[in-house]
């Protein structure tokens, strides 16, 4: 396979970079191990939630909250990604979820606070339409509302939660409902609800059981993100017209449908746009001459597939889409064999508690100041390979709420550096 | 020191307990064809890598449920940690039919080339009475075969006879061997000869060896047993032949299963040097193209088709050939149909109590192919081109039809002997 620029990973650093490179005019391939947490975790973009993964301070105006942590820390990978490539990268990736017709919303210079479904505040900068009316920054009664059998958003939990957490206060009910065609004993997840929300009858069934739990109070109703998969507008709007309340989404475990939505429809929009895609191949072992990279490696079904390009981006996540390989002692990657870190005891990645900030989350690739990945003595190990997303060394993206954040800016910038290479 | 007690040559968990690479994500479940639309069905998650860990050799095999997954192996294409659920259910799946038996149903399905050649020696009076309302009837009654399937057409004369009065091209320079498969050797002898005729526009001379069924009907009917034992065959028949020339497929699955199950999924020792050497043909040509070795003295096709990635196409892992390839004929506008799995994979939607689900499966793909219209409808497997023709009505043909039209072979058309019955 050849292409001019090849793109390791399924995540949204993978993405933006593959959509960057593209509307540079490249030929891109988007080589895939598998799919990652854009499929089934990912539900809001976020940019910076925390300065550091220690901190409980939500942090209110996010550009700004970057622009500070590249002042005060010029290793950190934002700092050399840089902050206008997140300015850029954050137009494209809006511009192109119009485009695909997913309707977001927000903007660098401030965070919405929405609840998790455990019941906490949590600071995100991009989200979907339908999340928005949840923001805690506002004053508006709330009612939590499950569904009875479904194990994945526990309404009384969440209520109670949110209750002690809500930084402004504020009215908090739970209700739970029987999901219309969901009996007792059926096992059942977000997808199926969503799939049963795109049917109007059930929706009418939904709101016939809800109308009785409103007052005139002005509430807002928070639901599991289960609004649908494919038609999530007209099922929002018919469920706000229906009940005369405002409704949002909560995320939830995987499979998120959010994820889903979200995933989908940018995946399609690329491979319409002429991106090629390989399904089911992970990449590893670069080979370089002189330098430079000339080709890597496909474990494809029979035999080792290379795919030679003038540049590599390697926008994998982290240990679930095979980034890093952990052994006992030693971290590698799968492309340099370069030694990551080296433990003594396989307990020193971890914290004592699981609720502290995790040493593995920091760990990756060291990068040069052009993203390429570095040796312990910081030279590039190979000019035109450019490393983005999950797989950096030097930062906590779930400590400190910036997993989406760093993937654009990081894509954005190795897809520049890629199309110069 | 803790350290003491890990072996000293472990480098991963996944490497030591590949059932430990699943992380519960359930990417799988998500993605399955069969989950989508059924609810009885428990998903790719449950029964693969959850059920694994209460298998044990020792015990009967946990087998609940684990017929209605079809097998197109969508959940191992999505699997970030690159758990083989496949290899978990088909496994299970066999040893439960050892120890309890297999239906007549799925012994005669898993036997597709006998099957091929009863049809062939009975050509006119086979495909008459699998046109035949009362003869379906009993067909369903007796085997389990739904009435409403169109089954495929057989052909008194097989590719392999074809192919034995064909008269070798002249003045190759390199030489091809091709795994043709029972669907072109008794059912579409044409997609044969092009593929022959294709290549020969290529300088490449064809050599046909002798070769039995892939396996892969019989891996999806429970009888990995049987599959086992075609494979061998295959090894023992076919080693020789990749160790001297390349062999192209022209069936997406038989490719799949050469190239990967043999070594991987029925543990077939020695069978690497044989996988090694497949290529499906699309990705054959690309790679002859990338090379500059293509043949682009294309004659103007015009036509606008739409391309159905196949679900095993997807597990190749060479993105879409087909398509590639045909962007460089003149005049053919390609569409990807994108809307996931046709739901008859192979002999799954054949069967009496999956054919409702398996044309629910394909509803979305059915409806999207209607509302676009085309000339053709292409796919590189032949049981998405019979769902196609059948759920859809439209057209279907293998990609390559377009590149013998583009070397100028057009007198036989596309609607070709491909047709099925009904």
């Amino acid at each position: 396979m050849k292409a001019d620029i090849a793109v390791v990973g399924s995540g949204l650093a993978a993405l933006t970079a593959a959509r960057a490179i593209q509307q540079a005019g490249r030929t891109v391939t988007l080589v895939w191990p598998g799919l990652s947490s854009l499929y089934f975790l990912y539900a809001t973009i976020d940019v910076l939630g925390y300065a550091d993964a220690g901190t409980r301070d939500a942090i209110v105006d996010p550009g700004d909250g970057v622009a500070r942590l590249i002042a005060a820390h010029p290793d950190h990978p934002y700092a050399k990604a840089g902050s206008a490539s997140l300015a850029q990268g954050t137009a494209l990736v809006l511009a192109w979820l119009a485009e695909a017709g997913l309707t977001w919303k927000g903007s660098l210079s401030h965070n919405y606070l929405l609840p998790t479904a455990l019941g906490t505040p949590k600071p995100s900068c991009l989200v979907p339409s339908t999340m928005v009316a949840g923001d805690l920054r506002h004053p508006e009664p709330i009612v939590l509302c499950g569904f009875k059998g479904y194990q994945d958003f526990a309404p009384e939990l969440a209520a109670a939660n949110l209750l002690r957490a809500w930084p402004g206060g504020g009215t908090v009910r739970a209700v739970r409902i029987a999901a219309p065609g969901f009996v007792a004993d059926r096992l059942f997840t977000s997808i199926d609800l969503a799939r049963a929300f795109e049917e109007p009858g059930f929706r009418a069934d939904v709101a016939v059981q809800l109308r009785p739990h409103l007052r005139a109070d002005g509430a807002r109703i928070g639901l599991p993100a289960v609004l649908g998969l494919r038609r999530t507008p007209e099922v929002h709007a018919d469920l706000e017209a229906a009940l005369g309340h405002p409704i949002f989404e909560i995320p939830t475990v995987p499979p998120s449908v959010l994820a889903l939505r979200l995933f989908d429809r940018l995946r399609k929009q690329l491979q319409e746009s002429g991106v090629e895609m390989i399904w089911a191949a992970p990449a590893h072992a670069a080979q370089v001459e002189g330098g430079r990279c000339t080709r890597i490696a496909l474990k494809a079904p029979g035999r080792e597939q290379p795919v030679e390009a003038r540049a590599y981006v390697l926008a994998l996540e982290d240990w679930v889409d095979g980034a890093l390989r952990a052994g006992v002692h030693h971290l590698r990657d799968p492309f340099f064999n370069t030694l990551i870190a080296e433990h003594a005891l396989p307990i020193d990645r971890t914290a004592d508690s699981m609720f502290s900030p995790q040493p593995v989350r920091r760990l990756g690739y060291r990068v040069t100041q052009r993203l390429q990945p570095a040796d312990a003595s910081g030279a590039p190990l190979a000019e035109n390979v450019f490393v983005a997303g999950g797989a950096m060394a030097g930062y906590d993206p779930a400590g400190t709420k910036s997993r989406g954040g760093m993937a654009i800016a990081t894509g954005y910038r190795a897809a520049q550096e890629a199309c110069a290479a | 020191m803790i350290t003491e007690e890990f072996p000293p040559v472990s480098d991963t968990v996944e490497d030591a307990a590949p059932v430990e690479a699943c992380t519960k994500c359930t990417a799988c479940n998500t993605v399955c064809p069969v989950a989508q639309a059924t609810d009885i069905f428990r998903g790719p998650k449950a029964l693969g890598p959850e059920a694994e860990r209460f298998r044990s050799p020792q015990e009967p095999a946990v087998t609940a449920g684990l017929d209605l997954c079809s097998g197109c192996k969508l959940c191992e294409v999505t699997c970030p940690s690159q758990v083989t659920i496949q290899g978990y259910i088909r496994r299970a799946q066999n040893k439960g039919a050892r120890e309890r038996g297999r239906t007549l149903r799925d012994w005669v399905l898993g036997h597709t080339r006998l099957l091929g050649r009863l049809g062939s020696l009975t050509a006119p009076l086979a495909n008459l009475g699998n046109r035949t309302p009362v003869f379906r009837l009993l067909l369903e009654r007796v085997v389990g075969i739904h009435r409403n399937r169109p089954l495929p057409r057989y052909q008194w004369q097989t590719f392999e006879r074809w192919h034995r009065r064909h008269p070798p091209a002249a003045g190759a320079r390199r030489k091809v061997a091709y795994f043709y498969g029972c669907w072109v050797n008794y059912n579409e002898r044409r997609l044969g000869e092009m593929v022959v005729l294709i290549l020969e526009r290529n300088g490449i001379e064809v050599v046909v060896p002798k070769q039995q069924c892939c396996g892969i009907p019989a891996v999806v009917n429970a009888n990995m047993d049987l599959a086992r034992r075609y494979g061998e065959q295959n090894v023992r028949l076919l080693t020789p032949v990749a160790e001297q020339m390349d062999i192209v497929a022209s069936s997406t699955s038989c490719g799949l299963t050469l190239k990967h199950d043999y070594a991987h999924l029925m543990d077939i020792p020695g069978s690497q040097t044989l996988g090694s050497r497949v290529y499906d043909i699309c990705e054959y040509l690309w790679m002859l193209h990338e090379k500059g070795e293509l043949n682009l003295d294309f004659e103007t096709v015009q036509m606008r088709v739409l391309y159905h990635a196949p679900c095993h196409l997807k597990s190749h892992g060479m993105g879409y050939p087909a398509m590639r390839l045909l962007r460089l004929v003149p005049g053919v506008t390609v569409e990807e149909v994108d809307e996931g799995c046709c739901g008859i994979s192979g002999t799954f939607g054949v069967k009496v109590e999956k054919y409702d689900l398996s044309m629910k499966i394909g509803s979305r793909l059915f409806a999207a192919v209607k509302a676009a219209g085309s000339d053709a409808v292409l796919a590189d497997c032949e049981t998405c081109r019979m769902q196609v023709e059948h759920g859809a009505g439209a057209t279907s043909t293998h990609p390559v039809e377009i590149l013998a039209r583009a070397y100028g072979q057009t007198e036989t058309g596309v609607r070709a002997t491909r047709t099925p019955v009904r």
